[in-house]
């Protein structure tokens, strides 16, 4: 592989790739991101690698491409089949065979397999008109689909690597200008100016400094990170080159949690293909600039998102936060001036470059500028990935491209910003979505999560989820949030258990005050935001829980019991065969009765009963 | 020592408590017949009025040269029945208690045969260990409260302190030229992560600034004699070439000295020749490449869990020796990142998802069945080494949730459809 050394190598080579791309008549890209590969994926691809080879079709005919994730995972294995777009979802192994008769072959589509619009009934052909799909924006996700992620020419054929000349030939004080004018904030969480942040380390003092790519996403409901670190890990590289020139680094460092492996073999194997091209080493495009990127991988902890405790982490201590009087900028990693951002937001720098900081202005709102990805979960129809620009509502995320709630239920809120953030309830559902709005509404942007509630979930047990997870993975170094949190869990576990009192309630809100004013870092700090917010918004199911003793979702085990109507109940004997503990008896065809002294609550009757004979209260 | 014993043994009952289990009669019957053994008698409760007035007369009566009462611990009573020895005119010292209650009948309750038996040997010894005993007489002597503490480490300058502060003189004698000690060198203290110097130095100053203690440094204690309330201490007090009366601490001869001490460093242990050579061989390959390389700590434990499920204790030791950080740092490490296990897991991991998003889709449920279907609580490992059960904040796969893996591969778990989930995992683990 010859190194590339000018703006020109880069467009010849680009071209040639195109040429050659154009020279199969087909391409089926199979999603391999982690949604589809646990539906299946693997099993489709490796029957449609066997079936090609049985048929003798060579390249000429047919390639196969193994993307990462197109992002709507809720319908995987996906397949789309160029040129025509051709987009078929819940792809079989034993549909692979037809699948290359038909339609790779014979050029026809099959019925069987399109997406069908969930109102008119439509079939519909192309992945670009699916309603998921067509109501995104798909700047920096958009990519994942054409590009096989270990195939660094794969990314050089769609433009990749071609802003990094571009802004060598800028300089580090015109990128700067740019990232600035583009508006783009950091898509970790806190949203702050991307653009002023390097400019502070660019001005840092020190020969040594860094760029950081934080890809730890400790994030519980989000995993749009996992997704561009798997499926595009150049277009996080390029970012990273730039960013580090525009501050004057010569070492990066990417910090990926252990749990995503595919990630880290991803990343490790496109640093080696960037370094073959010349685009990691020494002398840069002939700029004289030298830049390289080192792996870090993290242990498992939330904490280690913290700025000051993910450096500990690298450094290769125990992810624990200092206090911040210094910013990162100009005392970081190694108390050298560091600049760390998100992958999403280094992802947007090579866009940004190559299509102007006016053009990305352009999109958004006044002060949250591009698009943001979400990772659209829950009890939603179409869940998985969701670029969207910025000020779009609520309301049009969640019911025009998530295709609104699942069975028909109730809408109760939505959670976003991870445990640090809040959830919203269905009057603010027209809130356009951005960084200053959401924290308005007492929740936060964060990395992108957005985790939606129905009926059937209860706001208590959702703060005592959050508040369960925090006090696990508050570092314990300072007092009020390893002992505040420990004890606003028992509060709320009290509530859940019906001994709550009046006197709870306030003892929360003291609480979260002295967790939220005190704590050392942020984890802290924002702590209490999922109680503040759901007490805020759903201040009546805490007062059911507590006057009436009762749990309205039906989700607090020690709240509910679950009874058999003798009238509804057919006795088809489906619940006592699933009944794990044997809790129910009865003959076949006539009524059932469960013994709640051997009912452990664990809903399974519920949920398997077809008659709404057994009933929850 | 008496030349002609006659000893007293009083038996009590206790009510039910010795009663209930040692068998009294036997117990008397066998103390009769111990030589030197003058009287025995036994009483429900020897501490009653009725009970005191039995003792004091039996003494008078059968001119007892010694008594072993042989009732509850001598905490309780002891002081009881002496004061009323004396009273009769018995050296109150030839007074001993023999504890056949709470060291044998309480815990020998339900062995009757093996409580009585060892309430005859408890009051056997006690009989002979009167016999032995002399008339004590107690006596006054002045003492001269003012004490010494030796060492002026934390625990040595909080002593003085509190004995100097209930208004005693104190003085205290460190060998090295400062007090402080060993707490200085550390970096932070439990459990609030204070700084030592922030506790340390307002305690040096007070104690330097104290009225009622004196301190003598770059000394030693040179001997001692004498005994409790009356010892002669002699100080030695190091030549230090400085006229004391006329040093106002400036340090600046300390600057200008030619002549520098290191302070003395601890020498590194040495742990690589007690460890296992097996894990050497293994980790060896992941280690060396680090060799003194502090900052590799985590990336190199990584490697060695994925390798053994967990960290053993020797690798520990061996990635301390060779990266060069002291082992408190590798635990710490070790016991802070969740994806480090210190005990052995089983031969398949299996993880539930504990993300929001699996949350409010029943993952809490589906946790339960998997407990349920294999048998272990979350964090624990099958004691066949099959299954060990994790949960997991996210394992990045929310758009399927509640998301479980067994060792790397994903299912998509309903609470109804654990079994079939496992029944499917064993059959093609086979």
């Amino acid at each position: 592989m010859k190194k590339i050394k000018t703006l020109e190598e880069l467009k010849k080579l680009a071209a040639e790739l195109r040429k050659k791309a154009k020279t199969s008549r087909k391409t089926i890209s199979i999603c391999n991101g982690t949604g589809c590969l646990a539906l299946g994926a693997a099993a489709v691809t490796k029957a449609m690698k066997s079936e090609i080879k049985k048929r003798k079709l060579d390249v000429s005919v047919v390639a196969i491409t193994e993307t990462g994730c197109h992002g709507f995972c809720e319908r995987g294995p996906l397949m789309v089949i160029r040129p025509r777009n051709i987009f078929y979802h819940n792809v079989k192994p034993e549909d692979v065979p037809e699948i290359v008769e038909t339609t790779v072959i014979k050029g026809r589509v099959i019925d069987r397999l399109l997406y069908e619009h969930p109102h008119t009934k439509e079939k519909i052909t192309k992945a670009d008109d699916v309603p998921f799909y067509k109501l995104q924006t798909r700047l920096v996700f958009g990519s994942n689909e054409h590009i096989d992620p270990t195939n660094i020419d794969d990314y050089i054929r769609i433009g990749g690597y071609s802003a990094l000349p571009k802004a060598l030939k800028m300089g580090p004080p015109g990128i700067i200008e740019n990232v600035s004018k583009a508006g783009l904030r950091g898509r970790g969480g806190g949203g702050f100016p991307t653009g002023r942040k390097w400019q502070g380390a660019a001005r840092a003092d020190g020969d040594i400094k860094y760029v950081i790519c934080n890809a730890d996403e400790g994030d519980p409901g989000a995993y749009m990170d996992r997704s561009i670190s798997e499926g595009n890990p150049h277009s996080v590289i390029e970012g990273m080159i730039i960013g580090a020139y525009a501050i004057g680094a010569n070492r990066g460092y990417i910090y990926v949690r252990q749990e995503y492996p595919l990630a880290v073999e991803n990343y490790s194997k496109a640093i080696r293909a960037a370094r073959k091209y010349g685009f990691l080493g020494k002398n840069i495009f002939k700029s004289g600039f030298d830049f390289d990127i080192e792996i870090s991988r993290g242990g498992g902890a939330f904490v280690a998102g913290e700025s000051s405790a993910l450096f500990a982490s690298i450094e290769g201590r125990a992810a624990v936060p200092r206090p911040k009087h210094i910013h990162a900028t100009d005392k970081g990693l190694w108390d050298k001036p560091t600049v760390l951002n998100n992958v999403e937001t280094w992802a947007n720098i090579p866009i940004i470059i190559n299509k102007g900081a006016d053009w990305f202005a352009s999109i958004g709102t006044e002060k949250s500028k591009g698009t943001k990805i979400f990772s659209l979960v829950g009890k939603v129809n179409n869940t998985g990935l969701v670029e969207v620009p910025m000020g779009v509502t609520l309301r049009e995320i969640i019911y025009d491209i998530g295709g609104g709630i699942k069975n028909g239920k109730k809408f109760k809120g939505v959670q976003t910003g991870g445990p640090s953030g809040g959830v919203i309830p269905e009057k603010l559902l027209d809130l356009p979505v951005d960084f200053d709005s959401l924290s308005d509404a007492g929740s936060m942007m964060g990395s992108g999560g957005m985790i939606v509630f129905d009926e059937d979930n209860c706001m208590v047990d959702i703060a005592k989820y959050f508040t369960g997870f925090l006090k696990d993975e508050s570092c314990g170094q300072c007092t009020p949030c390893r002992e505040g949190l420990a004890q606003m869990f028992e509060v709320l576990n009290d509530i859940t258990e019906g001994r709550g009192t009046e006197k709870h309630l306030e003892m929360l809100e003291e609480l979260c005050w002295g967790i939220a004013e005190t704590s050392l870092c942020q984890l802290g700090a924002s702590a209490p935001n999922p109680v503040l917010s759901t007490l805020r918004y759903f201040k009546d199911e805490y007062e059911a829980h507590i006057k009436e003793k009762r749990c309205p979702a039906g989700v607090c085990k020690s709240l509910v019991t679950y009874e058999i109507d003798a009238e509804k109940c057919t006795g088809c004997t489906i619940c006592a065969r699933k009944c794990p503990v044997g809790a129910i008896s009865g003959e076949a065809k006539k009524p059932h009765n469960i013994d709640t002294s051997k009912c452990t609550k664990c809903g399974i009757c519920y949920d398997v009963c077809k008659f709404d004979a057994v009933v929850r209260k | 020592m008496q030349t002609k014993d006659r000893v007293g043994v009083f038996v009590c009952h206790c009510g039910h408590n010795i009663a209930g289990s040692v068998d009294i009669k036997t117990v008397v019957e066998a103390v009769k017949k111990i030589p030197g053994v003058a009287f025995v008698t036994d009483y429900r409760y020897m501490c009653s009025t009725p009970g005191q007035e039995l003792v004091a007369n039996s003494i008078t009566e059968y001119k007892l040269t010694g008594v072993v009462m042989a009732n509850c611990s001598p905490n309780l009573h002891e002081r009881t029945f002496r004061n009323l020895a004396a009273k009769v005119g018995l050296n109150p010292y030839l007074l001993e208690v023999a504890n056949i209650r709470e060291h044998c009948s309480w815990p020998h309750w339900h062995q009757p045969e093996k409580a009585t038996h060892k309430a005859i040997t408890i009051i056997k010894t006690i009989v002979a260990r009167v016999k032995q005993d002399a008339a004590l007489y107690p006596i006054h002597s002045g003492i001269t409260k003012r004490a010494v503490v030796i060492g002026g480490g934390i625990a040595g300058i909080q002593c003085a302190l509190d004995i100097a502060d209930a208004g005693y003189d104190v003085h205290v004698v460190e060998k090295s030229p400062s007090i402080g000690g060993k707490m200085v060198q550390l970096s932070e203290t439990f459990p609030t992560l204070d700084c030592p110097q922030c506790i340390l130095t307002p305690k040096m100053t007070d104690l330097a600034n104290h009225g009622n203690i004196t301190l003598h440094t770059h000394s030693e204690v040179g001997e001692v004699e004498g005994y409790v309330g009356n010892f002669n201490v002699k100080i030695v007090e190091k030549p230090r070439y400085v006229d004391m009366e006329k040093c106002t601490g400036c340090g600046d001869c300390m600057t200008n000295c030619p002549v520098h001490y290191q302070p003395a460093i601890q020498p590194k242990p040495k742990y690589s020749k007690y460890i296992d050579k097996e894990i050497i061989a293994e980790i060896e390959p992941i280690v060396s490449p680090f060799t003194g390389d502090s900052s590799a700590v985590v990336q190199v434990l990584l490697d060695i869990n994925s390798i053994y499920n967990y960290l053993p204790e020797d690798a520990l030791k061996f990635v301390s020796e060779k990266l060069d950080v002291p082992l408190s740092r590798v635990y710490q490490v070790a016991s802070f990142y969740t994806a480090f296990s210190l005990t052995p897991r089983g031969r398949h991991i299996v993880k539930v998802c504990m993300g929001t998003a699996c949350h409010a889709k029943g993952a809490p449920r589906v946790l339960d069945e998997i407990e349920r279907r294999i048998g272990i609580r979350a964090g624990e490992t099958s004691k066949d080494m099959r299954y060990s059960l994790e949960t997991v904040n996210c394992l990045g796969c929310c758009a399927l949730g509640p998301v479980v893996t067994i060792d790397e591969t994903y299912y998509h778990a309903d609470p109804q459809d654990v079994g079939q989930m496992f029944d499917k995992f064993e059959e093609d683990e086979k």
